[in-house]
């Protein structure tokens, strides 16, 4: 496929800090992306206020920032830069978050900025859990039970059908910041009234556990003619409720039978197409209850596959 | 389990390793008259990273001792419901198809309830395995100089071959059939038909030449009967049938020698829609006056690229196959359909006057992936 010529030149916001959630791969990322940006032909903005990484050396970009990644800064730059194009998969969580607020405020749209790599209403879909999990269901895919609630009161009802312990999640947080597994029914209610502060748009999602369950993940790459490879599967040692980056992890996943494994990537690359990735890479994890009694003892659902 | 084995070339190379499975031959049993169905044949590698089960019961690996690139063989365990086996005849037939199974490391651990361990099931099916070989250096030697036979062989002291041992090893693999002409599909396909999910639509007969089973499981997904027929089926046989269509099946050897079947399908071209999976499409290629040619190492994976010429998709399909059709032997009316995107290889055919529609890897996956399921319902397409 040969590149774009109506694009002239391209903003790519980073990631800022490194930190959980923000790991040091999207400097890597990043970097990688403005070099090949700039062997097109392509101009290159770069906004990242972390001048320790690689990505901000002087001279791979053509012109750097490390303004805060906040939308009235990141609007400051746009005036100035007029991009026609902003690269939103390359910076993590808060270039996600970030792009997202831009579209919000109407930056994008008022500066005649294309989001490309993944469109601002995939990022929502790949963002927002309720709408992931709507997605998920259009594509035939089962996700954990969960609901969407916005009061302690509804989240005490929710709970009571699929019961303790379950898990809290306030929605658009980074890498899982303010989600939490709640044991007692006391720990659920204080839990829910955090979880709902936390969140910017304070709402939360509350959802079965899934402790205990084995965690996967595939490296999905697709183009813009639906084409679409794997990189690589992995597969978590430890179960579900080890946070992945505190897990060790091996590649390609070791235990999955040739059927289970092909399910998993039919889906992921289904998931990719119904959520919008119409160019460039994703990670997609699942959790997979299969053939159950071999690692970790539970007593019901086998050969269930949640994303 | 665990004795000293050694896998022999035919051009003298040895690889030291450990046995499991079923037995090896011993050097006593080796006369150079004798054509064994286990322990000794052409040596493939094969580079995909799950799925062994569904390799090992694929018919079109018989007289073949695979090889898989994948260092870590076994984890996962085995189970019946995987095997590609086609449907039973009257005779019971032998779970493992590959002549041998070459590994680098044997995963010995515990399996999920109900399942076998690869040691096990290799017992069971008299297929001897080998590991601890130094898979990489054999697959090198394979893509550099091609795939040649070779042997698995019993070597309880763990001693070194001494050269007259070997000259007799040698001499044996020497006199030992090629891929090149042997006619293999007579052992491994039906040899009575049957008809499997009757009343179903479309009715399509299937030239089993050694089908695997996830063939007739797609078909009959799709809402199709599927009358497996024996692979000596005549084209009387196959047209007083009355079907809409027929598929002939994937199998082993070499396709340039199974003139009763390609006969029979030339005999049916332009009057019965004919589609074709593997050897089946090599088949109906020779049916049309195209000619077949043995490849150096072949495609065996579930990583290989395929173009669809007409929309420029790629996908990415599940391969198994020594030879191929013969590029710029195609007759008038039939297009190159699909290609591979590696070596530009043809791996489909497409002929809409006379109602051919063939590919060369395996649209029903197993092992491998699911992306060119799309296919059989091309193939439907076509018959409607």
């Amino acid at each position: 496929m040969s590149a774009r010529t109506d694009i002239k030149k391209i903003l790519i916001i980073g990631s800022g800090p490194i930190m959980i959630g923000q790991a040091c791969e999207f400097d890597y990322s990043g970097n990688q992306a403005v070099r090949a940006l700039k062997e097109e032909g392509y101009q290159v903005v770069l906004v990242n206020p972390n001048p320790a990484t690689v990505m901000t050396t002087p001279g791979i970009a053509d012109a750097i920032y490390c303004d805060p990644l906040e939308v009235p800064f990141v609007e400051a730059i746009i005036r100035e830069e007029r991009p026609d194009a902003l690269l939103a998969t390359m910076g993590g969580q808060t270039a996600l978050n970030l792009t997202l607020a831009l579209d919000e405020a109407g930056v994008l749209e008022r500066y005649g900025v294309e989001t490309i790599g993944a469109r601002s209403d995939s990022i929502r879909m790949a963002e927002d859990r309720g709408l992931f999990k709507a997605a998920m269901e259009r594509i035939g895919l089962e996700s954990a039970r969960s609901a969407l609630v916005s009061s302690v009161t509804d989240a005490e009802s929710f709970v009571e059908e699929v019961g303790i312990p379950a898990i809290i999640r306030p929605s658009y947080t980074l890498g899982g910041r303010g989600g939490a597994i709640a044991r007692t029914k006391e720990e659920f209610r204080n839990f829910v009234d955090w979880a709902l502060t936390e969140s910017p748009v304070h709402t939360a999602l509350i959802e079965e556990s899934l402790l205990g369950w084995r965690e996967f993940e595939l490296e999905v790459m697709r183009d813009q003619a639906d084409n679409a490879v794997i990189v690589c599967s992995i597969e978590n040692i430890d179960p579900m409720g080890v946070h992945t980056g505190d897990s060790i992890t091996i590649a390609p996943t070791q235990t999955l039978s040739d059927r289970e494994y092909q399910r998993m990537r039919t889906a992921a690359i289904a998931i990719l197409r119904e959520i919008g990735v119409d160019c460039g890479g994703s990670n997609v994890e699942t959790r997979g209850w299969l053939h159950a009694g071999r690692n970790y003892q539970r007593d019901h659902r086998e050969n269930r596959l949640l994303f | 389990m665990n004795e000293h084995r050694l896998l022999v070339l035919s051009d003298g190379s040895v690889y030291a390793g450990l046995g499991f499975g079923g037995p090896a031959l011993t050097i006593d049993e080796l006369e150079t008259a004798s054509v064994p169905e286990k322990s000794v044949g052409e040596v493939v590698f094969n580079t995909a990273m799950s799925g062994y089960h569904e390799v090992l019961t694929d018919a079109s690996y018989t007289g073949q001792l695979v090889a898989m690139t994948y260092p870590h063989i076994g984890n996962y365990g085995t189970l019946h419901d995987w095997s590609e086996v086609g449907p039973e005849g009257p005779t019971p037939r032998v779970a493992v198809k590959a002549a041998g199974f070459v590994i680098r490391s044997l995963y010995r651990g515990p399996v999920p309830a109900g399942r076998l361990t690869l040691h096990e099931f290799l017992s069971s099916g008299v297929t001897p395995g080998i590991s601890e070989i130094d898979t990489r250096r054999l697959t090198l030697s394979l893509r550099n100089e091609g795939t040649r036979n070779g042997l698995i062989l019993e070597r309880p002291s763990g001693t070194e071959l001494s050269s007259a041992e070997l000259s007799h090893v040698k001499a044996f693999l020497a006199a030992f059939p090629l891929m090149e002409g042997r006619n293999l599909i007579g052992d491994v396909g039906i040899t009575e038909s049957t008809e499997i999910n009757s009343g179903g639509s479309p009715r399509i007969a299937l030239l089993d030449c050694g089908t695997k089973a996830n063939i007739i499981r797609e078909l009959v997904a799709l809402g199709c009967s599927v009358s497996v027929l024996p692979s000596v089926a005549n084209a009387e046989m196959i047209r007083d049938g009355g079907y809409d269509a027929l598929l002939v099946s994937n199998g082993p050897g070499d396709p340039a020698v199974l003139a009763q079947q390609v006969e029979t399908l030339r005999s049916l071209v332009g009057s019965t829609p004919l589609l074709g999976i593997c050897l089946g499409h090599q088949l109906i290629a020779e049916a049309i006056g195209a000619r077949t040619h043995k490849m150096s190492f072949g495609h065996h994976g579930v990583n290989h690229p395929v173009r669809d010429e007409l929309t420029r998709r790629v996908f990415v399909t599940s391969q198994n196959h020594g030879f191929a059709v013969e590029e710029g032997s195609l007759p008038e009316g039939a297009m190159v359909w699909l290609r591979n995107a590696n070596d530009q290889s043809i791996e489909g055919l497409l002929d809409t006057s006379r109602k051919i529609r063939t590919a060369q890897f395996h649209p029903e996956s197993a092992p491998g992936p699911n992306d060119s399921k799309w296919i059989f319902a091309s193939f439907l397409e076509m018959i409607k």
